[in-house]
């Protein structure tokens, strides 16, 4: 208010003859930077993640982000498991998108196997990794509305991610961690009436509901306020940062595993990669919810060229035989004790596969000595380096951005940490 | 749809008999109903309200807090329980320590616990917190929450589903109602 | 190629552009399970991968994880996976070291490298020099050792308790419950230096009886029971390519033939009147290198 002579004037006059505080007023002091922790028990940190902002006045100016509050040790408690035995901490790893996770370790195995799968197995998995997709953006999309300050979106989208949940339960058991996909396959094949209600939901109740949802957020002009121009990164940073999935999507480069190295059925899949113009955390929101369709679209075409036949390789040395198999045949029984007890070899070699996980390039680089335990599986998480670039992103923005910049990033700590 | 799956307004969707806690409830209804007042000890209120209004802080550290997240939402609403999520300790009565506790985090999770007012309830949520679990041999792992803070109730579970968190919140207030005291 | 992992197209004259862009830095280049791994000289790797990104287009650098490694004389790898997304290609590029020779950051060329480099140093104590903020990255404040070594023991030194003395969380000597239960998988009979409980009066070694399986040791207990007893046992229970655990294409069609699912139409109708699957399994195929074929046989 220095510059404007009028206040000077008036203040003048009007108090003269009063004592006048002589102290200056508070934009005439210097502020220093101060540096406030966020975290790590934050409604708004998705999980357990602490950052420590420095900041200036309310303008951020460097962030320090400090993972490892979930650290699990699960890479060495893999080197102690068989295969088989440590697929469950993939589930476990990215909890809102479980089979996702398996999926990158299934296929390292079978590539380093040379297994084949049948294609009803492809097609169950891709099916699956689909639905899986559409449970992480539902969690994302609505936490992410939530922490941006809308609340009704988030209670719509959790009822159909509790659907989601329901046809897991109804094909693995598990309404979470399904440890469904097998190396070599699935675990046990879908019932038929399954399959026709999942095609349903995808026709009708998914986009009514979603696109009710989506409805109240995606023009709000609150909304935008939020997230337009929040974050922006450009192509080459996305680049330089090792971003992946609907990050680097929505700084426009359009990069899908999915398309570009397709694993399993993906290749015989006819959907459309969403890309974004701007880079910015709404690009990135848009980027999910377009995804969405895609995916639902992928399911049922999966649905509709649902091949029959076996539904994990017959290959007795990898895959355990049927229960009533082993009733009946001495191999069998057999195989069943040595696979459940000893668990498969697997050759010496290396392989780094990499799957387009919800969240990102999500990859493991296992490592086997021949033995029936990974000598070395390194887990590559996305969020690991989406939140590195936190302190690029943010610099700049205000304290309260960052919650919208952290809902875009879909940063969860179990695969974050391991 | 037969008719008798429709239940009459006000009552319950449970078996007669497995309602838990059903003489309590009995008790407490016809005492109004014939007096149209309630006579009743400051002790017995107080367990009264607190069951009623179990607000929780939300420590949702991995795989549990999802299960945590859908129990609040509409298809389990445990918030019809009056249990309420909050996100700082100094309003909340209970902890629901939904997930793996990592030696990292463990001390901000008894900072938080410290900072709750009494009386105060710790719910140990899936095998994690319960006792490591799957993660029990790990080096980074605590071996169960209980080694930090004192437990009430422990779901099992990995996670337990909605509908198990929701039983153990209804089995705390079971415990408050049979055990609790003023000063506690 | 049967497996269903990611197709990556592999790029014709890779080998002949690496050996020209980076000369005597190359050290090896291999192709295996259709992906292209090289290894390059410790010291170069910054200008390597300069090289790399600004002449053979791989613009992402996606990964970057240790192996350890505990029989050689530099037992550290660091691996780093690049991938270009104009080419559609993944290389491994490697480094190996030890503990104390550091291995020059990558940080300049992707600035994604800072972290990854700081968990390797995390978990392997592999120290990178240049690295702008080489600290502890997953492990707890004030945490010693590094975790993923071979000889750290998974549960680690100490473990944390709340203690009500002292008001805070404190720190002890980890004292398990019940032991991790490390099964040894070796064939009775294949060999095993140990005696089974119940098996003492049978001849064995001669020693101590009731001696079950042994619990986990840490590696240097592994070691010095290893060195007292002589010979070691014959052949390392491990397999080298798919032809050894019988995977592979040829098992596929095999146990195509013989499933009694019936699941499969197309193998149904060969399968149908097959009566026993133990038939044609019976039949010998290969003999699995290091084993007898009474012991290993079909099980």
């Amino acid at each position: 208010m220095t510059d404007s002579p009028n206040v000077h004037h008036y203040g003048g006059d009007l108090f003269e003859g009063y004592p006048v505080d002589t102290a200056d007023t508070a934009g005439d002091q210097a502020v220093t930077n101060y540096t406030i922790n966020f975290g790590p028990q934050h409604p708004a940190a998705h999980g357990v993640l602490r950052l420590v902002l420095e900041l200036d006045g309310e303008i951020i100016e460097r962030v320090d982000p400090h993972v490892g509050l979930l650290h699990r040790g699960t890479e060495k408690l893999i080197e102690y498991k068989t295969y088989l035995q440590a697929l469950p901490y993939f589930d476990r790893l990215d909890y809102c998108s479980p089979l996702g996770m398996e999926h990158s370790y299934v296929l390292a195995i079978e590539k380093l196997l040379d297994l084949e799968v049948p294609d009803r197995a492809q097609y169950l998995r891709v099916l699956f990794a689909e639905l899986t997709r559409i449970c992480n953006h539902m969690l994302n999309i609505g936490s992410h509305v939530m922490d941006v300050g809308a609340m009704t979106p988030n209670l719509w989208v959790f009822e159909l991610r509790e659907d989601c949940l329901n046809f897991f339960e109804r094909a693995s058991g598990a309404r979470m961690h399904s440890a469904w996909f097998r190396p070599g396959g699935v675990h046990q094949d879908v019932p038929e009436r399954l399959l026709y209600d999942i095609g349903e939901w995808c026709e009708k109740r998914l986009p009514k509901l979603f696109g009710d949802a989506m409805s109240l957020v995606i023009d709000n002009r609150i909304f935008k306020q939020r997230n337009v121009d929040i974050a922006t990164v450009s192509k080459e940073d996305a680049l330089a940062w090792g971003f992946s999935g609907p990050m680097i999507r929505g700084s426009g480069i359009a990069w899908d595993l999915r398309k570009s190295q397709p694993y399993d059925a993906y290749a015989k899949m006819d959907f459309e990669i969403p890309v974004g113009t701007r880079g910015d955390c709404y690009d990135r929101f848009m980027v999910r919810v377009q995804e969405v369709y895609q995916s639902a679209r992928i399911i049922l075409q999966c649905i509709n060229e649902m091949p029959s036949g076996p539904i994990a390789s017959l290959d007795r040395k990898v895959v355990p035989p049927k229960r009533g198999e082993m009733k009946q045949s001495m191999e069998s029984l057999i195989h069943h004790f040595k696979l459940y007890t000893e668990g498969f070899h697997v050759p010496a070699g290396e392989v780094y596969v990499a799957t387009e996980s919800p969240k990102g390039e999500f990859g493991v680089y296992l490592v086997s000595d021949g033995s029936n335990k990974p000598y070395r599986c390194k887990i590559r998480p996305t969020a690991f380096s989406h939140l590195q670039a936190m302190d690029m992103m943010s610099k700049g923005h205000m304290l309260a951005d960052t919650t919208a910049i952290i809902g875009a990033i879909d940063v969860v700590f179990g695969e974050c940490d391991r | 749809m037969s008719s008798s799956i429709i239940l009459p307004p006000g009552q319950m969707p449970v078996a007669p008999g497995t309602n838990p806690d059903a003489g309590f409830f009995d008790d407490l209804n016809s005492e109004v109903g014939d007096k149209g007042f309630l006579v009743t000890s400051t002790e017995d209120l107080f367990n009264w309200a607190r069951t009623g209004s179990l607000w929780w802080m939300t420590f949702g550290l991995a795989c549990c807090a999802v299960e945590m997240i859908h129990v609040n939402m509409p298809r389990y609403d445990m918030e019809r329980f009056g249990a309420a999520p909050r996100a700082s300790p100094r309003q909340s009565d209970v902890m629901i320590v939904a997930g793996t506790l990592c030696n990292k985090m463990a001390p901000a999770l008894r900072r938080v616990y410290d900072q709750m007012s009494n009386p105060k309830y710790v719910i140990s949520m899936g095998s994690c917190a319960n006792g490591g679990g799957y993660y029990h041999y790990s080096y980074s792992v605590v071996r169960g929450c209980d080694r930090i803070v004192p437990v009430d109730i422990y779901v099992p579970g990995c996670p337990p589903t909605a509908e198990a968190l929701l039983y153990g919140v209804m089995q705390l207030q079971r415990k408050i109602r049979r055990v609790g005291t003023i000063e506690r | 190629m049967a497996h269903p992992a990611p197709l990556i197209a592999p790029r014709a004259t890779l080998a002949a552009e690496l050996k020209t862009l980076l000369g005597a830095d190359l050290l090896a280049h291999v192709f295996t399970v259709d992906e292209d791994s090289i290894t390059v000289d410790r010291d170069a790797i910054a200008g390597v991968m300069v090289a790399l990104r600004d002449n053979l287009e791989y613009q992402q650098m996606m990964e970057i994880a240790g192996v350890d490694y505990p029989d050689r004389p530099e037992r550290f790898e660091v691996v780093y996976h690049l991938l270009s997304v104009t080419k559609n290609h993944r290389l491994r590029v490697r480094v190996s070291t030890d503990e104390a020779t550091p291995v020059p950051t990558i940080v300049p060329v992707w600035p994604n490298a800072g972290w990854l480099e700081r968990e390797v140093f995390d978990m392997y104590g592999v120290l990178f020099a240049g690295n702008p903020d080489l600290r502890r990255i997953l492990t707890d404040y004030g945490f010693q050792g590094h975790p993923q070594r071979k000889d750290f023991p998974l549960t680690g030194y100490t473990e944390l308790r709340y203690s009500e003395e002292d008001k805070r969380v404190v720190y002890e000597p980890v004292k398990l419950a019940q032991d991790f239960r490390n099964f040894d998988f070796m064939s009775p009979w294949e060999g095993a230096d140990y005696v089974l409980p119940g098996d003492e009066k049978a001849g064995g070694t001669g020693e101590a009886p009731g001696k079950g399986a042994p619990t986990p040791m840490t590696a240097a207990e592994v070691k010095k029971a290893d060195e007292a007893k002589a010979p070691p046992p014959p052949t390392p229970k491990t397999t080298e390519s798919t032809t050894q655990t019988g995977a592979g294409a040829k098992a596929n069609i095999k146990a195509a033939k013989t499933s009694r699912d019936g699941a499969s139409a197309k193998t149904a109708t060969k399968a149908a009147k097959t009566p026993a699957t133990a038939k044609a399994e019976k039949a010998p195929t290969k003999p699995r290198a290091p084993r007898k074929p009474k012991a290993g046989g079909d099980a």
